[in-house]
């Protein structure tokens, strides 16, 4: 049943990917971009309502902010890239995943915020300034962390694959173990391991897989939150030259919070492609030693991806 | 390994799409195009009306309609005049015109107008064909879109033809199934050739919406 389940999750990742490759996406392209634009609208709307201090304009902006956040996250963006690949490659549990993309939606509103509170209110630059150096600054760093995120994933799988290499002739078990040690992620789940210490089939899953810990977590946020959407920008200097400036700061956040809705659906898609994908390996009894093998070439894989996109993405800004 | 290569095929095939930006300024584009009195095209009058959020966007930058009735006085509509007409060089200004193969030059801008209804901010402009067209046997086509896609243009009225009974402008949507399967033979192409130098693909003009302006035969 769970085996079954799993790969029906490599099936419907797979399944949206060949949607997204052969162009049927397009129809659903054209549907988010009919979205955007209707919100867009809303937003104006919503923001005259509250500077005219019609009743209930606050709960109304921050519902037109959450479905901005939401129709614009529908759309091609970093955000999904970061956590999408590196859900695939990581072999992370979705709660931390889904919270880190939670927290990175959340940071990248209070980076909009700080931008603009910073620039606008401190400094006095104008929008297009602002923008420039959202693009030209804040953008390319986002963008560099995440080529960073890919390239690390690609060195991880690299390692794990050389490790399991070591483990199979025999050397290294103790440091294969040590580090499980290491791992506070799976301290209770080491102890299993633990009984098959000194058998000759190499490093365990988990050894392999090398599981997040809290420096990936803040290099995912910062990619995310170093590249502030745009219209939380139009948000907030609107808000703080109509003098509605902390409704502005809410709707910045309530869009965060819609971007995260988004996120946190791809980050459990991943999850469960990729433990589809590994349930999938043929082999009942060889399926740890299928996955020692599988689990970097993934990572490296996935890791490779990401950071193609990143660097094109750069190349691009060049 | 068959799926993990599937799956970086699938990764580097959507590269352009994931890469795109999403579009936070939006324009209802009219075009008009312009004969002169031998029936040739010789310019494009473009109308851009601005959607609410960039309308209120652009008066808050300058500090105009603080009463917010959605009327400007005076001075401030001379003062807005002109306010998206600062192009930098070698901007195309989101239009292009192709007649056959050939894209045809444009000049910058002139003869512009800025007017605030409802709310929205709508502005006018003339782009004058480097050299007067003859629109023959291959439609003139006029297409707007932003490379970037910062700004999403939608032509959002009738092409109107000016001083040519003979002509006629039809609006026409892209195939979007189309310029997609462009999209990936571009990206792909790229994928055979050494890394992601050269240009990205200009794959623009196939997800624009365009204007077919056709001339009946003339005796």
């Amino acid at each position: 049943m769970r085996r079954t389940f799993l790969i029906l999750g490599l099936v419907v990742a797979l399944a949206l990917a060949v949607l997204w490759v052969t162009g049927a996406g397009a129809v659903v392209q054209h549907w988010v971009l009919d979205q955007q634009r209707a919100v867009q609208t809303q937003l104006a709307g919503a923001v005259r309502a509250l500077r005219a201090g019609h009743p209930g304009a606050l709960a109304g902006l921050l519902t037109v902010c959450f479905g901005y956040g939401v129709a614009h996250a529908a759309g091609p963006g970093h955000g999904k890239l970061v956590i999408g690949g590196y859900g695939v490659a990581q072999r992370i549990a979705l709660l931390p995943l889904a919270g880190i993309a939670l927290v990175a939606s959340l940071a990248q509103a209070a980076v909009a915020v700080g931008l603009v509170g910073t620039g606008v209110l401190l400094l006095g630059w104008s929008r297009d300034r602002l923008e420039g150096v959202n693009e030209q600054i804040m953008a390319p760093l986002g963008t560099a962390a995440i080529a960073g995120v890919g390239l690390w994933l690609m060195l991880r799988g690299w390692r794990a694959m050389a490790r399991a290499g070591g483990g199979n002739r025999g050397h290294g078990a103790d440091g294969q173990m040590h580090q499980g040690h290491l791992d506070r992620a799976h301290g209770s789940a080491g102890h299993v391991h633990n009984a098959h210490c000194g058998h000759a089939h190499g490093p365990t899953l988990d050894q392999v897989t090398g599981m997040a810990n809290w420096r990936d977590a803040v290099v995912l946020i910062g990619g995310i939150a170093l590249r502030p959407c745009t219209g939380a920008l139009f948000l907030l200097i609107l808000g703080f030259a109509m003098g509605i400036g902390a409704a502005g700061v809410a709707g910045a956040f309530a869009m965060g919070l819609g971007t995260a809705c988004v996120t946190i659906a791809v980050a459990a898609l991943a999850v469960w492609a990729r433990e589809g994908m590994f349930a999938s390996l043929p082999g009942a009894h060889g399926a740890a030693a299928r996955l020692a093998v599988a689990v970097p070439v993934v990572q490296i894989v996935a890791g490779a991806g990401v950071a193609a996109v990143a660097l094109s993405l750069l190349w691009q800004g060049l | 390994m068959v799926r993990c290569s599937m799956m970086a095929a699938a990764v580097w095939a959507g590269l352009g799409t994931v890469a795109a930006a999403h579009p936070h300024v939006f324009v209802d584009t009219g075009i008009e195009v312009i004969f002169d009195d031998q029936g040739r095209a010789e310019a494009l009058r473009m109308t851009w009306t601005y959607d609410d959020l960039f309308s209120l966007l652009i008066l808050e930058d300058r500090s105009m309609d603080p009463d917010f009735d959605g009327v400007l006085t005076a001075e401030e509509t001379a003062a807005i005049q002109g306010f998206d007409m600062a192009w930098d060089a070698g901007y195309p200004g989101d239009t292009y015109a192709v007649l056959g193969d050939a894209a045809l030059g444009l000049s910058g801008p002139s003869d512009w107008t800025t007017t605030y209804v409802d709310g929205r901010l709508t502005s006018t402009h003339l782009r004058r064909f480097a050299d007067p067209v003859t629109v023959a046997d291959q439609p003139l086509l006029v297409q707007v879109y932003d490379p970037s896609f910062y700004t999403a243009y939608t032509i959002a009225s009738d092409t109107v033809v000016t001083g040519d009974p003979d002509c006629k402008a039809q609006n026409f949507e892209p195939d979007r199934a189309a310029a997609d399967a462009q999209l990936q033979a571009s990206m792909a192409e790229m994928a055979g050739s050494a890394g992601l130098e050269g240009d990205f693909p200009a794959i623009g003009a196939a997800y624009a919406e365009e204007a077919r302006i056709t001339c009946a035969a003339r005796s």
